[in-house]
């Protein structure tokens, strides 16, 4: 019955986004109201359509409902809930049914916000989020149905892939992934309206650099939750491994990052056109990239979905989202042509121009190391492998040179900067940074990443530091305000600057919790014997007991455990352990991870012996790592601060002709 | 003691970046059998991971060839030796870094003419601007802007 | 010259369809085998009935190698399939089973349950033989003709027409 409901909720929902598409055509070409608010119901309805269809898959799942295909492969009837839930998106099928949800969550979001503004705009951008809408209905009812029924019916189903149903952050970075992934639809619908109407001033740019914005801050948690979730599960002690899947993730964040940054030139002076539309195409087609390549199996990855059919169809929507929007671009470039003199050649434009070249070079290195393998299978058969030499040799110095700008870019002024200015903004935090890379190199520091980066964390922290303390001594010498409430005023006043300079904090605490954390851990390998011991690194680890039962909430899965105490700069006990589930061929670790702000310890257990009780462990003692997820925080707390809704002011960049109130009531659902 | 803080920090900068050249030209001390191990096993895939290095892997086949490495190193073959010991075996595909130079050439060569691009770009249109202000002036201009950007006008 | 801008659309869709539309025919976990054309790797194995197995006595017959474990499941599904070509080719050909990364114990309960063909089972102590042979999981089979190259390889589980192919490329048929 339920599944049946979800099946045919997906074929009305294809119906839908099809009326929709064609009745925002019709109505914005006719100017007619009626047709079109006719469109926005419709996509308000494929939205609810989807949901409908995901709850009864939720439903279907918890009551482990074997006849349909998609759970019989993916829920057992000991499944806990809580991971019968989320198998929504643990598996191919599901995770385009929640995609679809999402997509048309925020097309209904946009599209009833902007109701009753930009009217030449709309139509064209509710056609291209329906269009969306129809290829994601089209998966579900070709190739990808995820209500495909079995006969016979299993008595038992296979239960979730073991990896994904370990640990409860699966419930937490997939959505957060997804969230960012298709929002992004969003300033690509704008722009393709923008194109099509000719409509590329000012005003477009505002509102795609606010829509940008907000799935950004989306995508970057879902990135770095997802670096967390591989963290606490996958066992080898690190966080990020250059994996395809994780690369998918980057590349669209890369080029929303230089989007978000080159917007700021574009929008003060009129000028890069252009370059911020090709920016907003290339981060769509690059979260479609994205899902074509980890849903269609044609990469090797740690969590790649199986090869299915799926592929061909996305194969296909990159090739028309592409054709269709480049070919778009060209046709409008004479349309496109800058009004505003370019930028000097020192000034904080060119340092954002030399920004967006060096996220473009990692776009590039990411986007070509990730297709290197296909492109050397497809031109000459040789297999070959492209992995976390490649990746760092190549990145780190352009991560590097970003670093660097971060500095000068704030400490730039706009238009043009002279010699004395840059000398006077210069001088003392060039002077702190040597001085914190000699200290650290006194403190016995001695590899030349993690040096480097803290001498560039500490120039650009203390140019931002100095901006800060102008700004605000400025105002509280102006106003008589307490430096405090200066601070807070000239903040809350200034949103973009300074929730740019909280990001930019979060991304120094992030590079260098990453330099240290990856050249300085100590690992090794160790078999104990019950009562034995193993030191690293100031900590001593007692192997206690091991124990092997099955899990009290899933009885199916049989966990070998390896009990220890621990002392050094924390104490306590912890368990590590393997876990036996009757669908994988190897046992998963479940790695113990004792977190301090100072240094995290992780144990890993290899293998045991359970007639002796001896273990094989493998202890690492990991820097800094909670730092990483600190920072990430504090990037999209300093995003979210940016983009924060400011009833006081009407933003510099608002032409006239957009009313005053616009900018007043600008959206906050989505931070 | 403003006008001392520029040539200290130029100093302090030229002083570091002279020390980071002496160490740097210091004869390299040969990496002993242990970091060459280490550093060999960072650049030897997994056999049985998706894309971890043998250093990373927890599995047995990743313990296996750290095993291997360590017999070959200590039987006195030299780092490449190795290499090319398990590329015999496994192809090219072992070695997690691709050994074709156009997998480094491209990416670094087309970053160098895109920052040459926009560097030849931003000074071409920095002549036909009009005449300069006096330094003067210009200094005072933007101090008039960096106020006015402080108190957001 | 204003046309020559539209180059740009064929230059950027053509070569990144087609490479990705290449993916789609290979497997990307397959790893082609470096040892194609090569001898085969000289070994000295402990069987599981403890005998010693020689590379050099081998020499002159076709040889098929299998790396198994008994937590492998793709290697039950294969199975049948290695003790149908030992009853059929065994006079011809020369099976050997390599125990990949598995206790001794539980590959011998792997064959009392499966069934054992009677050809040789090898130890693989430290996976020495399966390195040399780049491995990368079980199961695995490779095809060496009797002059001792190694002519094919087989990545995952054998099904009877690949079994077919691959043995007919070392002179073993029908």
């Amino acid at each position: 019955m339920l599944p049946t409901l979800g099946h045919v909720a997906i074929v009305i929902g294809l119906g839908a986004c099809a009326y929709a598409a064609i009745a925002f055509v019709m109505g914005g070409r006719r100017r007619d109201p009626a047709v079109l608010s006719s469109a926005r119901r419709a996509m308000y309805a494929a939205f609810g359509l989807a949901a409908v269809a995901s709850a009864a898959m939720m439903i279907s799942l918890l009551t482990h409902d074997f006849s349909v295909e998609y759970i019989a492969r993916n829920n057992a009837t000991t499944t806990p809930p809580f991971y019968s839930i989320i198998s929504l998106w643990a598996a191919l099928e599901g995770s385009i049914l929640f995609w679809t949800l999402l997509a048309l969550g925020w097309s209904g979001l946009v599209l009833h916000r902007y109701r009753a503004r930009h009217a030449a705009l709309m139509p064209w951008v509710g056609m291209t989020l329906a269009l969306v809408g129809i290829f994601l209905f089209s998966v579900m009812v070709w190739p990808g149905n995820p209500f495909t029924r079995i006969t016979p019916i299993p008595i038992e189903g296979n239960g979730p892939n073991a990896l994904l149903q370990n640990h409860p952050f699966m419930g937490l970075h997939p959505p957060l992934l997804y969230i960012g992934y298709t929002g992004l639809a969003v300033p690509f619908a704008f722009g393709i309206a923008a194109l099509i109407t000719r409509r590329t001033d000012e005003a477009w740019l505002g509102i795609v650099r606010r829509w940008t914005i907000i799935p950004w801050i989306f995508l970057s948690c879902g990135i770095v939750a997802g670096a967390w979730w591989s963290y606490e599960v996958l066992g080898w002690g690190g966080y990020w491994a250059w994996d395809p899947v994780e690369n998918a993730a980057l590349l669209p964040w890369l080029t929303a990052t230089a989007f978000i940054h080159s917007s700021m030139v574009a929008e003060r002076r009129g000028t890069l056109k252009v370059w911020s539309m090709g920016l907003v195409i290339a981060t769509f087609v690059l979260t479609v990239l994205g899902t074509f390549l980890t849903r269609s199996g044609v990469v090797q990855s740690v969590h790649s979905f199986t090869q299915s059919a799926i592929g061909p169809w996305f194969l296909a929507a990159i090739v028309l989202a592409l054709t269709g929007s480049v070919a778009l671009l060209l046709w409008r470039l004479p349309d496109l042509g800058d009004r505003g003199a370019p930028p000097r050649a020192v000034s904080r434009e060119s340092a954002f121009l030399f920004n967006n070249v060096l996220f473009l070079g990692l776009t590039f290195v990411v986007l070509f190391g990730t297709l290197m393998p296909l492109i050397f299978q497809a031109t000459g058969g040789q297999r070959i492998s492209v992995g976390t030499p490649y990746y760092n040799g190549l990145n780190v110095p352009i991560f590097a040179a970003l670093l660097f700008l971060m500095g000068v870019g704030p400490a730039l002024p706009w238009g043009r900067a002279s010699w004395s200015s840059v000398r006077e903004r210069f001088a003392i935090p060039v002077l702190l940074a040597v001085l914190a890379v000699v200290t650290a190199w006194a403190l016995g520091m001695r590899s030349l990443a993690p040096l480097l980066t803290i001498g560039l964390a500490v120039f650009v922290g203390s140019v931002m530091g100095d901006e800060i303390i102008r700004g605000s001594r400025a105002r509280s010498r102006g106003r008589g305000e307490a430096p405090p409430t200066a601070v807070w005023r000239l903040a809350t006043r200034n949103r973009r600057r300074y929730g740019g300079y909280v990001a930019h904090f979060g991304v120094l605490i992030m590079a260098v919790a990453v330099a240290i954390s990856s050249t300085m851990a100590q690992s090794t390998t160790a078999t104990l014997a019950p009562g034995e011991s193993a030191t690293l690194a100031g900590y001593t680890l007692t192997n206690d007991r091991l124990v092997v039962e099955p899990l009290p909430d899933d009885a199916r899965v049989t966990e070998t455990r390896a009990e220890m105490t621990f002392s050094g700069p924390q104490s306590g006990t912890l368990a590590t352990a393997l876990r036996d589930y009757p669908n994988s061929s190897t046992a998963i670790a479940t790695p113990a991870v004792r977190t301090a702000l100072g240094e995290d310890l992780y144990v890993t257990l290899l293998s045991s012996d359970p007639k002796t009780g001896s273990v094989i462990v493998r202890i690492f003692v990991n820097p800094m790592v909670v730092w990483i997820w600190i920072g990430g925080f504090i990037l999209a707390l300093g995003a979210a601060f940016a983009i924060w809704p400011d009833g006081r002011r009407v933003p510099a960049a608002a032409p006239a002709a957009v009313p005053a109130k616009v900018p007043a009531r600008v959206p906050a659902e989505g931070s | 003691m403003r006008a001392l803080l520029l040539p200290v920090s130029v100093a302090a900068l030229l002083a570091l970046g002279a020390l980071a050249l002496f160490t740097a030209l210091q004869p390299a001390v040969a990496p002993t059998r242990v970091e060459q191990a280490a550093r060999l096993a960072t650049e030897l895939r997994c056999p049985d991971c998706a894309g971890l290095s043998v250093a990373q892997s927890t599995t047995s086949s990743a313990a296996t060839i750290r095993a291997e490495i360590n017999a070959q190193l200590a039987a006195g073959a030299t780092p490449d030796e190795v290499r090319r010991h398990f590329v015999q075996r496994y192809g090219e595909w072992i070695l997690l870094s691709p050994t074709s130079p156009i997998a480094w050439l491209l990416p670094i060569g087309l970053l160098l003419a895109a920052c040459v691009g926009l560097a030849a770009w931003l000074l071409r249109w920095r002549s036909p601007a009009p005449a300069a202000a006096a330094p003067v002036a210009a200094a005072e201009l933007r101090r008039v802007r960096d106020e006015a950007e402080a108190l957001d006008a | 010259m204003r046309m020559l801008r539209w180059l740009i659309l064929p230059l950027l869709v053509i070569p990144l369809s087609w490479v990705l539309l290449t993916g789609f025919s290979v497997n990307p976990n397959e790893v082609p085998s470096a040892l194609i054309g090569k001898p085969m790797p000289s070994f000295s194995l402990q069987t599981l009935s403890g005998e010693t197995l020689d590379s050099a006595d081998l020499a002159g017959r076709p040889v098929m190698v299998n790396f198994w474990a008994s937590w492998c499941g793709p290697c039950v599904t294969e199975h049948p399939l290695l003790l149908d070509a030992q009853r059929r080719y065994g006079d011809r050909l020369a099976i050997v089973g390599v125990i990949y990364q598995d206790s001794t114990d539980a590959a011998r309960a792997f064959l009392d349950k499966h069934g054992d063909g009677g050809y040789p089972d090898a130890v693989d102590e430290g996976s020495r033989l399966a390195l040399d042979f780049g491995v990368t999981g079980p199961p695995e089979t490779y095809f060496i003709d009797s002059s001792g190259v190694v002519r094919a390889k087989q990545f995952g589980p054998l099904d009877a027409p690949a079994l077919q192919t691959k043995l007919a490329m070392i002179g073993v048929s029908e």
